[in-house]
């Protein structure tokens, strides 16, 4: 349900205004209304945007500033904010929290400084080894390829050689690098490659050391990639760089995990405070910019908002205590101004099993207030709608096990925790149609128990335990054999789901005061139960005449009723809301695809094993675990998705109305973001 | 003989039940599939909207198979 709010407004004496805001945002309860927008179209302007502390300004690049530098310290360090203890972060939340902004802010730059001190020696180091760890990883390979060259070199007095590395895609340019240098050193050059990798060839230019400084300047006019060591190893002979290079990638590991330790250490010191302090930068900075949403006049300050009616008292008293009648709060009556009530924010307070189906409301606005809360429509009916698509008691214990262990695992996340819930509430209505279709892991059990039997041409027959063939109602109810009537009963459960949609329209419309909505919604309602008494005259033989033509009268009368209330969009509207019925036949279209599938794994697996050789059983296995994994990955996402399509288009559809804003109170996150 | 060829007639008027409205679902879902990737990439929280977009022209595949599923029972019904 939708939760009842107070519209207040707040006026104080303009010299304690930032006080008076610091206790609205210790109390956390009020929606804040932008007053700027209002003070803009008055008329007489004795009223103006509040503003801030002159200093504010300052305060606030000072504070964005902060919140960076803790924001990349929290990144350099990676403290595991998940297992951090709540209440110790609160703890140095006030020991870094302060009224006086100055002291806030010179709280918390103490406290960079010494994790500054603490670890920039620490980070600069690992810094740099990372970086002398990747350069040296590239030099590596291109060594180890010229490396036997150059050692034939070296024993040659008189000759030089040079390293490059050049793009595979440019090896070309090799041989015109050979012409060149050739033409330079009076043909007294050689060059080698040899592939690296898949993008590089290393080459080594032999030649006489006499044209040296020549070929020098001749490759850096070709913007040739010469391989430059370190400047510690670049004047030693490359068999001994070589060893060097392979000693220091060997070392740098090493040294880099007792880096990672000393940080580690840092991490454990720091993480608290680092947490409270961005928490308490947050909330400094969201509280500096709620005073531009305030207004006031020469003497006074006003502060205008939302909250649910329960917290007006305890605010009020909160006020009183630090002001006395200082400061005021008046509770506006929006019923006086239809408007107003138009722009309240909505906040839903639900029972908690309720209250895991709100995550219908990540794809969707909030309902309007004033209106009703459908939360309860989806929590009923769309696990069932799930448990009868899937319907299979094998599937629906692996769905509500999963569900379940997604569900505590993931507590702290509300997303995983709010559709580990569902799951396992829908497993469970899985389970019990399951038993209705008599279905575990499709048709093994039926088999098993005999109520399925195969005849020698291959057919399969059911025996019902309850009824026979020709019987409406029979147990097991068969999805493949009793699929007319299973159609018939998601056209009634459709009829129910769209009807509960189309009451819940009437009472927004009679709520609002609105009897042209009530009219329009109650009209395609009739047309509704009309059409199905006429249809139900076709499929059932028994169904009077009569009832057929009540429900004919039904449909024509709800027609011009509907009409009446939204005139020719609502008579067309009532035409096509009949037709969204027949989207209700997914129920079972989808189901069914389940249960072939379900079959097909099972008819597999049985052809594999029936030779009863050890690898056509091992084979089988495979297949039936595969395709019935398969099958329930399949079983978990697509009914979901049309379980939701089916309310938010067919069902919510014909009566919501969408919410403008969210209840979101400008409160302290308290040591938690 | 002449029930052959009407369990063939049977079997390709499923077939074509089903495979057109599939044909349908996949060309409306292309496009719509198309548009929400750009949509989702330039705002992520539609994510869940994208979803339910994807899945409306599904109703045709759908629909197309509960016909098809009739017109075969027509067939074990002789």
């Amino acid at each position: 349900m939708i939760e009842r709010m107070a519209k207040v407004e707040i006026l104080g004496l303009k010299d304690i205004a930032l006080e008076a805001v610091d206790v609205i945002h210790d109390q956390g309860t009020l929606h804040i209304e932008d007053l700027s927008e209002k003070i803009g179209a008055m008329e007489g302007k004795r009223v103006s945007r509040m503003e801030m502390d002159p200093r504010a300004s300052e305060h606030e690049a000072t504070l964005n500033n902060l919140r960076s530098k803790v924001g990349d310290m929290i990144r350099e360090l990676q403290p595991e904010v998940e297992t951090l203890n709540q209440a110790e972060v609160a703890v140095e939340y006030k020991a870094l929290w302060s009224d006086n902004v100055d002291t806030m802010i010179a709280r918390i730059q103490r406290m960079l400084s010494d994790v500054e001190k603490d670890t920039r020696e620490t980070v600069e180091r690992k810094n740099d080894l990372m970086v002398e760890m990747s350069r040296l990883e590239k030099y590596a390979p291109i060594m180890a390829k010229v490396q036997p060259l150059a050692e034939r070199v070296s024993r040659m007095q008189d000759m030089a050689s040079i390293a490059l590395i050049i793009e595979r895609k440019y090896k070309a340019i090799l041989n015109y690098l050979n012409e060149e240098i050739s033409k330079i050193t009076g043909g007294e050059c050689e060059v080698v490659a040899s592939d690296v990798d898949e993008e590089s060839t290393a080459a080594l230019v032999v030649f006489n050391r006499h044209y040296l400084k020549q070929v020098h300047e001749f490759l850096a006019v070709q913007d040739v990639n010469q391989v430059r060591l370190p400047s510690d190893l670049a004047r030693k002979p490359i068999d001994e760089a070589m060893a060097e290079v392979r000693a220091r990638i060997a070392q740098i590991p090493a040294e880099l995990d007792g880096l990672e330790g000393k940080l580690s250490e840092v991490t454990e010191r720091y993480s608290v405070k680092l947490i409270a302090a961005r928490n308490a930068i947050h909330d400094r900075l969201e509280a500096m910019d709620a005073v531009p949403k305030f207004a006031q006049t020469d003497q006074v300050f006003i502060i205008a908002g939302w909250m649910p009616e329960e917290s007006v008292e305890p605010m009020e008293k909160a006020l009183g205590d630090k002001f006395g009648n200082k400061v005021i709060l008046t509770v506006v009556d929006v019923h006086e101004h239809a408007e107003e009530e138009e722009e309240t924010p909505v906040a839903l307070r639900n029972h908690p099993f309720v209250r895991y189906f709100e995550i219908i409301y990540m794809l969707s606005k909030y309902p309007r207030y004033g209106t009703v809360d459908p939360t309860v429509i989806f929590a009923v009916f769309f696990p069932m709608f799930f448990g009868f698509m899937v319907g299979d008691m094998g599937y629906g214990l692996i769905i509500m096990v999963l569900g379940w262990i997604v569900h505590k695992k993931w507590s702290q996340k509300p997303l995983a925790n709010m559709a580990g819930y569902i799951m396992t509430v829908g497993g469970a209505w899985t389970i019990f149609f399951g038993a209705l279709y008599l279905e575990f892991f499709g048709d093994w059990l039926a088999r098993w128990l005999g109520v399925i039997t195969v005849s020698a041409n291959g057919e399969a027959h059911v025996d019902y335990i309850l009824g026979t063939e020709n019987s409406i109602f029979k147990y097991p109810i068969d999805r493949l054999e009793g699929f007319t009537f299973m159609l018939a009963v998601c056209l009634i459960i459709g009829l129910i789901h769209m009807g509960a949609g189309l009451i819940f329209g009437v009472i927004n419309g009679v709520k609002e005061n609105n009897r042209k909505h009530s009219m329009e919604k109650g009209g395609l309602l009739m047309v509704l139960i009309g059409a199905m008494m006429v249809i139900a005259k076709f499929g059932l033989g028994w169904w009077p005449v009569w009832a057929a033509a009540l429900g004919g009268l039904m449909a024509v009368g709800g027609l011009v009723i509907a009409a009446i209330g939204g005139g020719m969009g609502g008579a067309v509207e009532a035409v096509v809301g009949a037709g969204n019925l027949f989207s209700y036949a997914r129920l079972i279209a989808i189901g069914l695809a389940s249960v072939i599938m379900a079959n097909v794994a099972n008819d597999l697996a049985r052809e594999m094993g029936k030779g009863g050789k050890w690898w056509g059983i091992i084979v089988g296995a495979i297949v039936f675990i595969l395709l019935h994994g398969l099958n329930i990955v399949i079983g978990v996402f697509s009914p979901s998705i049309h379980g939701l399509r089916l309310h938010l288009v067919e069902s919510f559809g014909k009566f919501f109305e969408p919410a403008k804003y969210r209840y979101e109170p400008f409160k302290k996150t308290g040591g938690e973001e | 003989m002449e029930s052959a060829v009407k369990v063939g007639l049977i079997a390709i008027s499923a077939a074509l039940a089903i495979g057109l409205s599939a044909i349908a679902t996949a060309l409306a879902q292309s496009r719509i599939g198309a548009a929400m990737a750009g949509a989702v990439a330039e705002r992520p929280e539609l994510v869940g909207s994208a979803i339910i977009m994807v899945a409306i022209p599904e109703t045709m595949v759908i629909l197309g198979f509960v016909v098809a599923f009739l017109i075969t029972a027509l067939k074990s019904a002789e």
